[in-house]
């Protein structure tokens, strides 16, 4: 498409190679960032590559993953949702109430607090999309707004205290390794190709597509715009409440501080992965790329002994960039 | 029917514009009537003072808000400029807060020119600039909180948070920045270029005003702003911290939106502002007189915004809601 329109333009001289040339650089630069990367930080310090510190930059990618996964959709979608915070602060802090109120350990009926975790993170979505929908609110402006009713929910339930679990077969996500790497990153994984499958191979992925691609097509086509968009932010939901309990799992404890950062984080990751934020280019994979880059950034600034807070201000710059590389500024008459 | 709610929608259009201060008025009866303390001269004065640096950062980003954008770094601008502050008073003085408003101005132009010149959406790119903002912020303070010295501050600042006659001088700065954020709105070619660019960018364009300059100034005075309402907060508080200013973004966005500023821009302006940030102030302390504590607030005001946004949105600049 893009190829298309730039051969059609009087700017760009005529040839066409020279879009398709641009079309496949922006394609697959997320992924030549990527390998730039731990080329870079492998030549300042050999360490970076074994095993152990991919492990490392595995288990902190997992909940950053989910998380990102489930914003993907929404972007897909040409919206977006910031309410990641929020929802999985209360997705973590309740489903550690009902898993202590269950027993405390996998063994028994607490393994319930799962699925009541994943229906919390759907019906966080759901109001989400209710309200950018039916009240017709631009969804940057009812996420975030959702995003800080969440926080002050989670805050209320918990009083601000830490809920500790302690369960072994839980905190087996974090401690029993196979190959090397902690059961978590396996479910992550497992994860992707659910997500991937969702996107690909179900009506309800290519919906996500064809709104993103161009909405009043979709309308005219006969296609139910707000009913997918609502879908959309249920699924986001339900995969938040994954990565609230890989972010549990991971350190133990379910508070209201569980969610923080998980905004800025999944947001870089999938614009620097290479989906658009207007909606209809991109995916699953272009997010985990996304992900490990902003994650081998994190780990390698760390290994290399550079101090880590950096990090967000070269984040900044990357989202910067990488918005600009993706957006096709002839389609665009202005933005806001 | 449709002449029955086509009358209907002309009487809320034509109420809309007043309902802020009507709200603000009730909302301070109702208080009044609770607790009639609350409407001494001394408690609305102090009220008015400690909600001075939220104003500020409201004022800015009601700039951003005005032509149809938004600015989610004000608060990370605000938490770096607390540390700037601090660092700076130890080797300049007075001049560190010439130093704050600079660098919060390059960072709103910056903003500014990210969303004009290489097109990205200002609710990321202005992310994205708050992030570089919090990384300053983080660098600068080596991730502790810092105190000014005492005699240094007294010397540069004092003046910013004394009290002469009953009157707090935060009060003096909030009505200097209003009274020049007002004159640049509406007394100013300026302010008329704003107004054409929120009510409609393309006919902007078209009538031939170089829209992306006046948008990046927008951007840097919402920046500017944003590190003035630092700043004070610093001298308030005589310390700075990277993350000392966490918890104004909210709060200062509902000022904007519940004064009447709707998020597709275009009306409203800095008196709307004004009475927005007093009705956020009123909230905040009714909540004390009616004891819903203050873990509540949070999820009260997430809210009063999205309330705030449905009922103030000019949906007809809106084709496809995103």
């Amino acid at each position: 498409m893009v190829a298309v329109r730039t051969t059609n333009s009087p700017t760009l001289p005529d040839n066409p190679r020279h879009g398709i040339v641009l079309e496949a650089l922006v394609k697959w630069a997320p992924l030549l960032v990527l390998l730039v990367l731990i080329a870079f930080f492998a030549l300042m310090e050999p360490r970076f590559l074994s095993i152990r510190n991919f492990a490392r930059i595995g288990i902190s990618s997992s909940p950053a993953l989910m998380v990102a996964i489930g914003v993907t959709f929404v972007i897909l979608m040409g919206s977006i949702d910031l309410s990641m915070e929020g929802t999985v602060s209360v997705s973590a802090v309740l489903f550690a109430f009902a898993f202590l109120a269950l027993g405390g350990t996998l063994a028994s009926l607490a393994w319930l607090a799962l699925p009541v975790a994943l229906i919390v993170g759907a019906i966080i979505g759901f109001i989400n999309g209710l309200i950018h929908i039916r009240l017709r609110i631009p969804s940057f402006m009812a996420s975030l707004a959702m995003g800080f009713v969440g926080t002050g929910f989670a805050l209320l339930i918990t009083g601000g205290d830490r809920i500790r679990i302690e369960d072994e077969l839980f905190r087996s996500l974090l401690t029993v390794r196979w190959f090397n790497f902690p059961i978590m990153c396996y479910v992550a994984m497992a994860l992707v190709l659910v997500a991937w499958f969702i996107q690909s191979r179900t009506k309800l992925g290519r919906n996500f597509y064809a709104v993103g691609g161009g909405e009043e097509l979709a309308h005219a086509s006969g296609l139910n715009v707000g009913r997918v968009r609502i879908m959309g932010f249920m699924l986001a939901g339900a995969f938040y409440a994954v990565g609230a309990l890989l972010a549990v799992g991971r350190i133990g404890i379910a508070e209201t501080a569980t969610g923080n950062n998980f905004m800025f984080v999944s947001i870089t990751s999938v614009v620097v992965g290479g989906t658009a934020l207007w909606g209809g280019i991109g995916g699953i994979w272009n997010t985990v790329v996304g992900v490990l880059i902003v994650n081998v950034i994190n780990n390698g600034m760390v290994v290399i002994g550079l101090p880590g807070f950096i990090q967000d201000g070269v984040l900044g710059l990357l989202v910067i960039v990488a918005v600009f590389l993706s957006t096709d500024r002839k389609s665009v008459s202005f933005v806001k | 029917m449709a002449t029955i709610t086509k009358s209907a929608n002309l009487v809320w259009e034509k109420t809309k514009p007043h309902l802020p201060w009507v709200t603000l008025i009730t909302l301070v009866i109702i208080v009044g009537i609770a607790d009639a303390n609350f409407l001494k001269p001394q408690n609305m004065i102090s009220l008015a003072a400690d909600v001075v640096p939220l104003f500020i950062m409201a004022m800015g980003i009601t700039f951003a808000i005005y032509i149809g954008g938004i600015d989610l770094s004000a608060q990370s601008i605000a938490n770096m400029t607390t540390v700037i502050a601090t660092v700076a008073l130890a080797m300049f003085g007075i001049g560190a807060a010439f130093i704050c408003i600079l660098t919060g101005a390059a960072l709103g132009a910056v903003s500014g020119f990210v969303t004009t010149r290489l097109y990205v959406p200002s609710f990321v790119s202005t992310i994205a600039v708050g992030g570089v903002a919090y990384s300053v912020g983080q660098w600068l303070s080596g991730q502790r909180a810092l105190y000014m010295d005492a005699a240094l501050r007294e010397n540069a600042f004092a003046w910013m948070v004394g009290n002469t006659a009953g009157l707090p001088h935060e009060l003096v700065i909030g009505g200097t920045l209003l009274f020049i954020a007002w004159f640049l709105m509406t007394r100013t070619s300026f302010g008329r270029a704003l107004k054409a660019i929120g009510a409609g960018e393309l006919a902007a364009v078209a009538s031939g005003l170089n829209v992306d300059r006046i948008k990046v100034i927008a951007f840097a005075l919402s920046g500017a702003f944003a590190a003035i309402a630092g700043l004070l907060f610093a001298v308030k508080l005589s310390g700075g911290s990277p993350t000392i200013a966490n918890g104004f973004l909210l709060p200062a966005i509902v000022a904007v939106l519940v004064g009447g500023t709707p998020l597709t821009g275009g009306v409203g302006g800095m008196i709307n502002t004004l009475i927005g940030t007093l009705i956020v102030a009123v909230i905040r302390s009714s909540m004390l007189y009616f004891e819903i504590d203050a873990t509540k607030q949070q999820m009260v005001f997430g809210i009063i915004l999205i309330i705030a946004i449905a009922a103030t949105i000019d949906r007809s600049k809106l084709r496809i809601v995103k």
